[in-house]
């Protein structure tokens, strides 16, 4: 098992271009939403009649799908249509891991190539999957400890109250009614473990939209009795930095993306990532 | 007005499409309808709330078709553009292409085509922040990304029509403005230059109660008439507000330096009819009609041929029990008088109107009927000739309406759209997407995997999908 994946490791990746072909595998990982094991069988050409021919179009039997969206139809077997990233980089025959975004979706699947890895025919695999997993995991790491980094504190607590938020910054235009309207909340969070910024005990406010509106779809919502770990940045978005708590002003914060949220459990994998250089 | 309803009794073969995504065929079919959800097999694991959907047509080529909805890219919250449909069969078959500038999906879409040459241009809220972008495709397959035309923040809900005239196209943008002075937000984006430049023409004229309600909807005529319909907000209290329902007029496209000024009201004398007046809108940005928000149904739509005639939906809250009403009226005046409510529909909502060539009127709604713990979701297609003294009734879906849970709002749309082309109307909404013939009286075609026996959605490995909003295109036959 591990030479087999030292092997892969040592194949030369195949990029278009000198710069990219410095591009590691995370970075390939961190550019792709569809990544699958495939072989190519025919050039120039495409699997679907939605997509033009081109030559840069190529036809892949897909061998074995890696890593793809939950709502994307594809399973060993299938043809997708890549358009490649370079004119003539891939022959008929060539099997690879095949690194690409989701072009156009149609009676199959049309993908853009970011990367390829050519293997030895067959790929294992195995190998591949596990290296791809591997590279997914330094690529979620980066982005989190990115976030982590951009956070002003982050924190592992509980909810203890949410209330309407009441912006006191001057408004300055008259308050609109739209269905867009964020309906700013405030979880106040009980701090149990400061891991930057904060300490054990403290109580921090943080606003979030309590609209249920399509603009707001995927932002974290708080629920009293919520516990978790929280990035939390200082708010820059309702237009009210600061929010009252016990009679005093304090900072408020938000946790506008996904990542704001994490398990309670997520903690010590924070506090891991802050010490890593 | 009570209007006699015409019995729909007539077969219908549904376009055959292996075994698998046809439904066995129902008795008492309309010849010739069609209804295709736009969910492509490459998607099939998909069960997302594909909600707010909107059509547009090539006028020089009627196989080509760009439709939209709240749809996601696929691949994800990182993707930095968002999808839109695109047929170029007629609407038989959809495939989804990410070219909108928007990260992952649009806050709010709309699109129309132009015809010189065919291009589509859109209005989109875009992802993140929600600025308006006024977008442009030369080519509807292009891989490329929109071009961005125009853009500012502080808007809601672009609509977009346009006409043709000459070498250049007009595109007129119903938007509501927040950004606009003294609270008349009511706004239309006009560009007379293909959208290389646009500018904001203020359509309100009265006094307001901070701002109009969102839904600024244009509508236009061969002869290059252009109407607008808009809520005049003038007060509210607690949830509910006391609205105005406007309809302004331009006889020479916006063309002019103070342009929608050729309707006036007689009782103030000012640009603007009212068509009623203090009606109670219901503004609820909660699920409060079968999981669905109310607060902004409207649409107009003129008949292209004869501009003097002219049809108007909205909805409200008339105050006998319902939670929402549309209601439907017409002038054949050039909006100088309007009928009293030709079809008054309770609990419904998404009302878009189209006027065919013979003039014969199309009206699709959805509506909640049944009662609480069975209620469903019913779409509609109302047609008729002679201004709904008859018209013709078309169920094309009726689901149930507390499943799927909503997993954001609008639940199935603000809006839904409806156009016509020829001899048929053709349109878009959204509902629930079991796979269940019962559930579609007209028929339904389905692109993605669908087991109809066991009424259960498949991914692309077999595995049962859970029930979601999807968009269903539809196009049924004018009445002769």
């Amino acid at each position: 098992m591990h030479i087999r994946s030292a092997m892969l490791f040592a194949v030369a990746l195949s990029f278009p271009g000198a710069a990219v072909a410095q591009m590691s595998r995370a970075a390939l990982v961190k550019q792709s939403d569809i990544i699958f094991i495939g072989t190519v069988t025919q050039v120039g050409a495409v699997a679907v009649p939605e997509v033009p021919p081109s030559d840069r179009t190529v036809v892949v039997r897909v061998d074995q799908v890696l890593e793809k969206p939950a709502p994307v139809a594809l399973t060993a077997g299938d043809s997708v249509t890549v358009e490649t990233a370079r004119a003539g980089s891939l022959k008929a025959g060539i099997q690879a891991t095949f690194y690409t975004t989701g072009w156009i979706f149609g009676r199959g699947v049309a993908v853009r190539e970011v990367g390829h890895e050519p293997g030895q025919s067959p790929v294992a695999t195995a190998d591949a999957r596990e290296a791809v997993a591997r590279a997914r995991a330094v690529v979620n790491d980066a982005d989190l400890k990115a976030h982590i980094q951009r956070a002003a504190m982050v924190v592992a607590g509980r909810v203890e109250q949410v209330r309407p938020a009441e912006l006191t910054a001057a408004p300055t235009r008259p308050r609109r009614i739209t269905e867009h309207d964020p309906d700013w909340q405030e979880a106040i969070i009980q701090v149990e473990d400061g891991i930057k910024g904060a300490q054990a005990g403290e109580q921090v406010v943080v606003r979030f939209p309590g609209s249920s509106d399509v603009a707001w779809v995927g932002t974290p919502k708080f629920a009293v009795g919520e516990e978790g770990t929280f990035l939390l940045h200082k708010d820059s978005t309702t237009g009210s930095p600061r929010t009252m708590i016990a009679g005093r002003s304090v900072p408020a914060y938000t946790a506008l993306h996904k990542v704001d949220v994490l398990s309670k459990q997520d903690a010590t994998r924070v506090r891991d990532l802050i010490k890593k250089p | 007005m009570r209007a006699r309803v015409i019995t729909v009794g007539v077969a219908l073969c549904v376009a055959c499409k292996g075994s698998e995504r046809e439904v066995p065929k129902p008795p008492a079919k309309l010849a010739g309808v069609r209804v295709v959800d736009l969910i492509p097999v490459s998607l099939s694991g998909e069960s997302w709330q594909d909600a707010e959907p909107f059509l547009a047509l090539y006028a020089s080529n009627p196989r080509l078709m760009a439709a939209s909805a709240f749809t996601p890219n696929p691949g994800g919250s990182a993707s930095a553009t968002a999808p839109i449909f695109v047929s170029d069969d007629g609407g038989d078959s959809w495939t989804l292409r990410n070219t909108l500038p928007s990260q992952t999906m649009t806050a709010d879409i709309t699109h129309a085509v132009g015809g010189n040459p065919p291009v589509l241009y859109a209005g989109i809220m875009k992802v993140p922040d929600f600025p308006l972008n006024e977008l442009k495709a030369n080519d509807l397959f292009s891989p490329a990304t929109m071009r961005l035309q125009g853009f500012r923040a502080d808007i809601d809900q672009p609509f977009v029509r346009t006409s043709a005239v000459g070498n250049a196209d007009r595109v007129y943008i119903g938007l509501n403005d927040f950004d606009a002075p003294d609270g008349r937000t009511a706004t239309v984006d006009v560009s007379l230059d293909g959208g290389t430049t646009y500018t904001s023409r203020r359509i309100e004229t009265r006094n307001t109660a901070g701002q109009n309600g969102p839904s600024i909807r244009p509508a236009v005529a061969q002869d290059h008439t252009v109407y607008v319909a808009y809520f005049g907000w003038r007060s509210n209290a607690g949830a509910d507000v006391t609205s105005d329902v406007v309809v302004v007029r331009d006889d020479s496209g916006a063309t002019g330096a103070t342009p929608f000024r050729d309707l006036v009201d007689p009782s103030d004398h000012l640009p603007g009819r009212l068509v009623a007046t203090h009606v109670t809108i219901p503004w609820s940005n909660a699920p409060t009609l079968g999981q669905e928000r109310i607060g902004s149904t409207l649409s107009i739509a003129v008949d292209a041929l004869h501009s003097d005639n002219v049809y108007l939906a909205w909805a409200d809250r008339v105050g006998t029990g319902d939670i929402y009403t549309v209601h439907v009226r017409r002038s054949t005046d050039r909006g100088a008088t309007w009928s009293s409510d030709l079809r008054t529909l309770t609990n419904a909502t998404d009302a878009s109107l189209a006027v065919s060539t013979n003039g014969t009127v199309g009206l699709l709604y959805q509506q909640v009927t049944g009662p609480a713990g069975a209620s469903r979701w019913v779409t509609r297609l109302e047609q008729s000739g002679d201004g709904f003294a008859t018209h013709q009734d078309l169920v094309l879906a009726t689901v149930p309406a507390a499943t799927p849970p909503f997993q954001f709002l609008p639940y199935i749309g603000d809006y839904n759209g409806l156009l016509t082309r020829g001899n048929q109307f053709l349109g878009i909404f959204s509902a629930n997407n079991t796979p269940d013939s019962a559930n579609f009286p007209q028929g339904v075609v389905y692109q993605r995997r669908v087991d109809f026996p066991t009424h259960r959605l498949l991914d692309g490995s077999g595995a049962p999908v859970a029930v979601s909003i999807d968009p269903f295109y539809f196009s049924v036959p004018v009445l002769p």
